[in-house]
């Protein structure tokens, strides 16, 4: 009987790491970028330096992750994998990671012809992925609502993708459309059924096996994932057909099904079996009560349209939705990295020497730390908002700072996997 | 622990990886060939899926509605 877990198939390490170690260093950028404009940046998500900011968090940060952890995670989760994951991550990262830079840029420094270079470059990135990850999922029943929820969220970045570019056109053409109507399509497609949807679908694996809470029961889980694509849908066809009323009813309905998968989460947390709370339960609280705070305003602006006029309000709620999704992925990386970085070891030394335990690549107190710093840093982000000129700078630095610690975390966790590889080899040698 | 579909059962809902996979290995060393065990999880074990199909092995998944993935493996 073969008794070792079989990960012959698996991608190897360097396919994701290289999306997760470079994902902190725009974060860190994104905080520098706070740190040099100053308050300017949040006074309205028009500000060339918010919608920089914007993008090195949502792309340069999040996207970056999602797609270097999809690579790595299709095989366990789904079953699909991808033919030549090194090559398509050796594709995707740098494609990737330019874009990112020529976006911002050509945002923050006004420059058409970079706009344009980042979104085209960011556009035929994402398209590829969504090709080569299309062929290996699609051909797999879907079994389970995790299944399905990637391959619903999958469809949705292609369209966050499409208007994306469309966008970046009409701002350098000057494309008579409905720029703000259009990007706040743009951002609920982003925020609500691409990373939301992909978000539940890991969760819906990652909450119950690293956790040890009780499973998402099965009925929601395979709803969520269509009734968020299924509003977005909605509101997409409230948009062309100027019906404001379809529109804000999608909203409101995308704000309660959003806050009802939070509170069944926070509610499976409560019923966790471990009892030590470690820094992913924690980063997973933060991002919980974030979102739901975010989700809140979204219901209300979603019944009372003119408040959004405050000028705080679109800020306030930017800062807590995307200090939400970075809280629930920063937790997550602080499981994924050690894991897999354990299972790579672990099938290195072939069942004859045995890796050491998972928490010695990544030690908790390391994560605890960098934690407390990320805690403190959304806080100062989101009192920026009401006080920018005080505050707006020294959120910036703790936001930059933040993200460098994140990347020293990740960083020395590799280091310490090419040790033991190191180790294991030398005793498989002997 | 013992289920209408088989007495052969691993409930590995409260296990963190990799015990539910060494359980799972362990019970199928110990029941006959021909025999059923059952495992018991809150998502679908595609790499285990991978190991029984090298080995062999039938197996039947049916998800519940508490969110219990019901893996039948056959021996």
């Amino acid at each position: 009987m073969q008794a070792l877990l079989s990960f012959d198939k698996a991608p190897p390490f360097a396919a994701p790491l290289r999306f997760f170690l470079t994902a902190p260093l725009f974060g860190v950028l994104a905080g520098l970028l706070l740190l040099g404009e100053g308050g300017d940046l949040l006074a309205s998500r028009w500000m060339p330096g918010a919608l920089a900011a914007t993008h090195l968090i949502t792309i340069g940060f999040m996207l970056q992750i999602m797609l270097g952890a999809l690579i790595q995670i299709l095989p366990v989760v789904a079953g699909a994998n991808l033919a030549q994951p090194l090559r398509v991550a050796g594709i995707v990262h740098p494609g990737l990671s330019l874009g990112t830079l020529l976006l911002a840029g050509g945002f923050f420094f006004g420059q058409p012809l970079a706009l344009m270079l980042g979104a085209g470059l960011l556009g035929l990135t994402g398209a590829f992925f969504i090709w080569v990850t299309a062929r290996a999922l699609f051909g797999v029943p879907s079994t389970s609502p995790t299944i399905r929820g990637l391959k619903l969220a999958l469809g949705s970045l292609g369209v966050v993708l499409g208007l994306g570019v469309l966008l970046a056109l009409s701002l350098v053409q000057g494309w008579a459309v409905p720029l703000a109507a259009l990007a706040d399509l743009h951002a609920g497609w982003g925020l609500g059924a691409w990373a939301g949807v992909l978000l539940a679908a890991m969760a819906y694996v990652v909450v119950p096996m690293f956790q040890l809470t009780p499973g998402y029961p099965a009925r929601a889980g395979w709803y969520f994932p269509v009734a968020v694509v299924t509003l977005m849908l909605g509101w997409s066809l409230a948009l062309a057909g100027e019906l404001a009323w379809l529109q804000q009813i999608c909203q409101l309905a995308l704000a309660l099904v959003g806050a009802a998968f939070a509170a069944l989460t926070l509610r499976l947390q409560g019923q966790r079996r471990r009892a030590r709370a470690d820094a992913t339960y924690r980063y997973w609280q933060l991002g919980l009560a974030a979102s739901i705070l975010a989700l809140a305003m979204l219901s209300t602006a979603a019944v009372r349209p003119e408040i959004t006029e405050a000028s705080a309000w679109t800020p306030a709620f930017g800062v807590l939705l995307l200090g939400g999704f970075l809280s629930f992925i920063i937790g997550m990386l602080y499981k994924i990295i050690p894991f897999l970085g354990w299972l790579h070891l672990q099938n290195y030394g072939q069942g004859r020497v045995m890796a050491q335990p998972m928490n010695r690549l990544l030690p908790d107190r390391y994560a605890d730390r960098q934690m407390q710093i990320h805690f403190a840093a959304l806080l100062l982000v989101l009192a920026a908002v009401f006080w920018p000129e005080w505050l707006a700078r020294p959120a910036g630095l703790a936001f930059a700072v933040s993200n460098a610690w994140l990347f020293w975390n990740l960083f020395s966790a590799f280091r310490r996997y090419r040790q033991q590889l190191a180790e294991i080899a030398a005793k498989l040698a002997q | 622990m013992t289920h209408p579909k088989t007495p052969h059962v691993v409930d590995a809902r409260y296990m963190e990886p990799p015990e539910p996979f060494t359980a799972t290995m362990e019970m199928l060393d110990q029941i006959q060939p021909g025999e059923k065990m059952l495992l018991l999880l809150f998502r679908e074990p595609h790499p285990l899926y991978r190991v029984l199909r090298q080995n062999g092995h039938d197996y039947d998944t049916e998800l519940m509605p508490d969110g219990t993935f019901e893996i039948l493996i056959t021996r």
